[in-house]
C-alpha cells in the first residue's frame, strides 16, 4: 500500500520469542492455546482406533489395550483437563461474541451441552440405554 | 481493475470455531468413557466390544453414526487444532509467512480424510 513509500518511520519495540512470559495475562493465553497440544494426540487415537475397526477384531483388542496404557492414559487425563480449560474460555467468549440471552445462562447452557453429552456416552457405554 | 482480493480466512476461522464447540462439547464425554473410565474398569467390560462398536459406527443408520463421530471428535478438532499451532507458531516467532500456513491446514486436511477414508472403508 502507502506505507511503504511514507517518510513515516514509527518506532517499533523489538519483540522477542519470549514476550509470553512476561505477564500473566499472556501466560494464561499461552496456556490456552497449548491445551490442542494434548488434543492432538486424542485425535491421533481415534484414528488410530477408526483404523484397527475396520482392520478387524484382533486389530481392535490391541487398540483397546493400547488406550489401557499408564502413559496413555495419563496423556488422556491431560487431554481431558485441557478440554474443560478450553471449554470454559470458549463458553466465556460465545456470549461476548453473540449476546442473545444474559451471559451467565448461556455459558450454563453450553455447560449443560457438555454434561448432556458425557453422560449420554455413560449411559450408552454403562449398558443403560 | 483494482478488485479487492477476497480472504479465505473465514472458512479457516469457521473450521476453527467448529472444532472449538466439538473440543469442548463432545470431547470431554468422550475421553471421560472410552480413555478414562473404560480402561479403569469402571464400565462394563462389554462396554466396547468389537460387534457392538462396529454396528454402532459402521452398520446401524448406514454408518452415520461413525461419520458424526470422525467429523465431531477427529476431523473439526484438526482443524481447531492446526489453527491454533498456526497461529501458535507466528507467536513463538517461530513462523509468519505462507509456508506454516499451508503445511497447517494441509495437515489437518490430510488426517481428516485419512479418518474419513477409514470409516468408509469399515463400511465396506
Amino acid at each position: 500500500m502507502s506505507e511503504q513509500h511514507s517518510p513515516r518511520r514509527p518506532y517499533l519495540a523489538p519483540l522477542t520469542a519470549s514476550w509470553w512470559l512476561k505477564h500473566r495475562y499472556y501466560r494464561f493465553y499461552m496456556l490456552r492455546e497449548a491445551t490442542v497440544l494434548p488434543l492432538l494426540f486424542f485425535c491421533g487415537c481415534l484414528i488410530a482406533g477408526f483404523y484397527s475397526l475396520q482392520q478387524g477384531e484382533s486389530s481392535w483388542l490391541n487398540w483397546l489395550s493400547f488406550m489401557a496404557q499408564p502413559w496413555v492414559m495419563a496423556l488422556n487425563a491431560l487431554t481431558f483437563a485441557a478440554s474443560l480449560f478450553h471449554a470454559k474460555t470458549f463458553f466465556e467468549l460465545f456470549p461476548r461474541v453473540m449476546p442473545l440471552l444474559p451471559a451467565p445462562l448461556m455459558i450454563a447452557g453450553q455447560w449443560l451441552g457438555t454434561v448432556a453429552v458425557a453422560a449420554l456416552l455413560l449411559l450408552l457405554l454403562g449398558g443403560v440405554l | 481493475m483494482n478488485q479487492p482480493k477476497r480472504s479465505d480466512e473465514p472458512i479457516w476461522w469457521a473450521l476453527f470455531s467448529a472444532g472449538g464447540v466439538c473440543f469442548a462439547v463432545v470431547i470431554p464425554g468422550l475421553l471421560l468413557t472410552i480413555a478414562l473410565l473404560y480402561p479403569l474398569g469402571v464400565l462394563p467390560e462389554n462396554a466396547l466390544n468389537y460387534q457392538q462398536v462396529q454396528q454402532w459406527l459402521l452398520q446401524d443408520w448406514w454408518g452415520l453414526a461413525g461419520l458424526a463421530l470422525a467429523g465431531a471428535a477427529i476431523c473439526l478438532p484438526l482443524f481447531h487444532t492446526m489453527h491454533r499451532i498456526h497461529h501458535g507458531l507466528h507467536d513463538l516467532k517461530l513462523s509468519s509467512g505462507l509456508l506454516g500456513k499451508i503445511l497447517c491446514y494441509s495437515s489437518a486436511s490430510l488426517f481428516s480424510a485419512l479418518a474419513l477414508y477409514f470409516w468408509w472403508q469399515g463400511l465396506g
